[in-house]
């Protein structure tokens, strides 16, 4: 009688161990990837990590290796609370083994030590990486090293809202000549202001919908600071131009005295900002290539391109017409073994194959990372995709890698908001910021 | 029985001041890290170290990556394969490479093709420079700079150390921005207007008002009343200030209500900075009234009876009561709210936060806030770990001189003195 629960016990247990050891022999790894900024648009940020592993369990089952990644995905929709979780996760130890973030982040994370450099870990002159583009991969170096693997590209469109632009004298003729005038500067952001107040005056738009900017903190205003001639960064030392700044700062607080702006448009529910923009309820704006995506799939603007017309950002006085690229980058958080390391960084090097970024350029309207990337069929066959690579990538601009850019951006962006809001005048706006940036950065930055 | 009171004090108050004011006298941020740093010779180290070492500052510029014996002998040592070193011995003996990509490029063609980390492990042990290498202590950033033919004196020494560190150091710094800063001083006068002015109304003022008439009102009135009043304070934040944005939004109740007599719809809580305050001010006067309320109606309802009966014998007025009987009475529960409610206002900042986010153009922006988003929360991500202490610090000061002169005002002395009637 005690035979048989003897017998049974026996038997679980060796099931038990026999079990174990299968899975002993099988290698077990979990890859936690993170995102910041990724809306619903945006998921193949962190899904090409489900296809990329699926592919490397395959290359590892060829060579006899036994090899199951898990892939933990972590999106985040905004970018604050995101970059808090992240930094504090990494100085808990606690950090993902890959992380997807602007590469302006790269600079303060190398210097904390929070990131490795890629290039440790993947052949920067293996395909795909080899097939990206150069100026890229220049965006994500810092130290002379290369921290990160482009994610995607983007750059940033000032977007006219066709029936009003035909409403207040131009042709259709004019509205396709228009991307050529703004680039070769014959269209300034004097007429966008002018524009703007015309579709007020004739009542097409509400007041301070004529110019209906991004209604939050971004690297959207560093454009305005380029098209009025300004220079963020020089041989690795950051420029604060301040008669540049001042016209910047002025140019809003003009905007919101012809009322063509609204005085507290910053801070503005971002919801309402989207479906304001997809009703033609704001004449002109700005805002990314990826606003495609959203207007098309989320906000209902079912013909895009009947409706709007897009060009660079125009060029104020002293400078030229500009956009600016804000790629994101996969990068490799520090504190994991090396061999789960090297997983993930063989992970990010399949997630950057043409076919797989592709996905994620087209869905979420992001522009591709390489050429090879512009041939797939996916990418081939979007207009938005195309149209918008060739009129505005070539003349995109980069926010410098520099671990003091942060405290630059803060001071700079205070007080643009201050001289936007009325609360400081455009001269005392810059002025306050020069005695900022002098008492916080010292000689790391340049004031001319 | 002072042991468990002092320890309480001590986990609970001094040890996050005591931890608040070590952080606030570094310049702990995002780009130095909280644990410690590294020896890094960048190119902004170089740029630095230019006006002090000039010789130091050219000699270390450039990177160099030499194939020498000394390398090939410290490849052999690592033992990996044998045909990695008889390669490099015969095909590239003496060759320098301006850039680690090139060397690596040489590396990366031997005939034994070496994986990507061996590679990386190769071309460190031929790299004779300093630039850009991460050293973890300083002992080896100086031992490598020795090796290249700089022996420092201990004063050079520290001039490197000190332009090459990548961590945190010790700094006062802190409180000469707070100090020298406009904004920083925006920032404290709008502290101070906020806390003033929704203590003076609410916390106090219109506490003092609801506990006064929902005491003269019969008892189950006055309980519906307070229930009502203490709504704001038992609904979740989150939720109490999503229905005032509600309120207040372009397409809220408001503009959907003076849309009616033809006004175009506009962000109220955002319009400009005296909305923004008039709205601050309400949300967080009404839920501090409600602890206000709860105090001084139980103190009210403390006073004998017998107190109010004698005073209508004697034909006082509703206001003579409230202003000799029931208010020489609250002076305890005044001092308490009044204090306990300065230091929460002061570091508060949940409902600005989820409710204008200090805008609109940092309007709002009040201390606590402020060293929240300089410590914790921004943008760009760069977390300023020592500047937010600092703020922090100046909060704590801030705070006890409030306490200590809120003491004197009230009297605190005579109120815990002993009844003269009991000795």
């Amino acid at each position: 009688m005690t035979v048989l629960p003897i017998l049974k016990s026996a038997t679980l247990a060796a099931v038990l161990f026999a079990s174990t050891a299968v899975f002993a022999s099988a290698k077990d790894v979990t890859i936690s990837v993170w995102s910041g900024g990724s809306g619903p648009n945006d998921n193949y940020r962190t899904d090409a990590f489900d296809i990329a592993a699926d592919i490397l369990e395959r290359e590892a089952a060829i060579r006899g290796e036994q090899l199951n990644i898990i892939v933990q995905k972590t999106p985040y929709s905004g970018w604050e609370d995101f970059k808090q979780a992240l930094t504090l996760a990494a100085e808990a130890k606690k950090a993902p083994n890959i992380v997807a973030t602007g590469h302006e982040d790269i600079g303060p994370w190398a210097q904390a030590g929070l990131i490795v450099p890629v290039e440790n870990f993947i052949d920067l002159d293996s395909w795909p990486i080899s097939d990206i583009y150069p100026n890229l991969m220049e965006i994500t170096s810092f130290n002379g090293a290369v921290y990160g693997i482009p994610q995607d590209a983007e750059s940033r469109p000032f977007f006219f809202w066709k029936p009003y632009m035909k409403a207040i004298g131009y042709s259709d003729a004019d509205i396709e000549a228009l991307p050529a005038k703004v680039e070769k500067g014959e269209y300034t952001l004097k007429n966008v202001l002018e524009d703007a107040k015309k579709m007020q005056d004739k009542g097409l738009v509400q007041a301070g919908y004529g110019f209906y900017p991004r209604t939050n903190n971004g690297p959207d205003y560093w454009q305005f600071y380029t098209s009025f001639g300004g220079v963020m960064e020089e041989e690795g030392k950051l420029v604060f131009d301040k008669a540049a700044m001042k016209r910047t700062y002025q140019y809003f607080a003009d905007l919101v005295k012809a009322g063509v702006t609204k005085k507290n448009h910053i801070g503005m529910p971002g919801d309402q900002w989207w479906k304001e923009v997809a009703t033609g309820k704001a004449g002109i704006w700005h805002g990314g290539t990826w606003h495609y995506a959203r207007l098309v799939n989320q906000e209902g603007l079912k013909d895009f391109f009947a409706n709007v017309q897009f060009t660079l950002v125009p060029a104020g006085e002293g400078g030229k017409a500009n956009t600016l690229t804000h790629p994101l980058a996969y990068l490799l958080m520090a504190g994991h073994t090396e061999e789960e390391t090297q997983i993930a960084a063989d992970l990010i090097k399949i997630a950057s194959e043409p076919r797989i970024n592709a996905l994620h350029a087209i869905k979420s309207a992001h522009l591709g990372i390489s050429p090879s990337e512009t041939k797939v069929d996916l990418y081939a066959a979007n207009r938005w995709a195309s149209e918008a690579t060739e009129r505005l990538l070539p003349h995109a601009n980069a926010m410098p890698n520099n671990a003091d850019f942060g405290k630059y951006w803060t001071i700079m962006w205070k007080n643009f908001e201050a001289s936007w809001t009325g609360a400081k005048t455009a001269d005392v706006a810059v002025n306050d910021a020069e005695a900022e940036l002098k008492s916080a950065l010292g000689a790391a930055i340049i004031i001319r | 029985m002072i042991a468990p009171a002092a320890v309480m004090i001590s986990l609970f108050f001094l040890m996050p001041v005591i931890l608040t004011a070590i952080f606030a006298m570094t310049n702990m941020s995002t780009a130095t890290g909280i644990s410690g740093g590294a020896w890094q010779v960048t190119q902004g180290a170089v740029n630095r170290l230019k006006t002090a070492m000039p010789e130091l500052a050219n000699g270390i510029a450039e990177p160099r990556f030499v194939v020498d014996e000394e390398g090939l002998a410290a490849l052999e040592a690592l033992k990996l394969k044998a045909g990695f070193t008889t390669e490099l011995r015969t095909s590239h003996m003496g060759e320098v490479f301006p850039s680690r990509r090139e060397a690596e490029r040489v590396i990366k063609a031997l005939k034994d093709r070496p994986s990507t980390r061996e590679v990386k492990q190769i071309s460190d042990l031929f790299n004779r420079s300093v630039l850009n290498t991460r050293f973890e202590t300083r002992d080896e950033l100086m031992a490598s700079l020795k090796k290249l033919g700089f022996t420092l004196t201990p004063a050079e020494q520290d001039t490197v150390a000190k332009a090459t560190y990548t961590g945190w150091v010790w700094t006062t710094e802190n409180f000469r921005i707070i100090g020298n800063s406009p904004d920083m001083a925006q920032i404290f006068l709008n502290t101070a207007f906020y806390v003033s002015v929704t203590l003076l109304l609410f916390n106090v003022s219109y506490a003092l008002f609801l506990a006064i008439t929902t005491h003269y009102m019969p008892a189950s009135t006055a309980s519906i009343f307070r229930a009502i009043w203490l709504l704001p304070r038992i609904t979740p934040v989150v939720i109490y200030v999503l229905l005032w944005k509600w309120l207040t939004w372009d397409s809220g109740f408001i503009s959907m209500f003076v849309g009616q007599f033809g006004y175009p719809p506009k962000n109220y809580l955002l319009d400009s900075a005296y909305n923004a305050w008039f709205f601050v001010i309400l949300i967080n006067g009404f839920i501090g009234a409600s602890m206000g309320m709860l105090v001084f109606s139980s103190a009210i309802k403390a006073i004998p009876q017998t107190q109010f009966h004698a005073s209508e014998v004697d034909g006082a007025s509703r206001w003579q009561q409230v202003r000799h009987v029931i208010l020489p009475q609250l002076r305890w529960p005044i001092l308490f709210v009044t204090c306990y409610q300065t230091l929460s206002l002061l570091a508060s900042f949940n409902e600005i936060l989820l409710s204008t986010r200090g805008g609109p153009g940092k309007a709002t922006e009040v201390w606590s806030l402020a060293a929240f988003h300089t410590a914790l929360n921004n943008y760009t991500g760069n977390l300023e770990y020592g500047l937010g202490a600092a703020m922090a610090l100046v909060l704590v000061v801030v705070g006890i001189v409030l306490s200590l002169i809120y003491l004197r005002i009230f009297r605190y002395d005579t109120l815990i003195s002993k009844p003269l009637i009991e000795d």
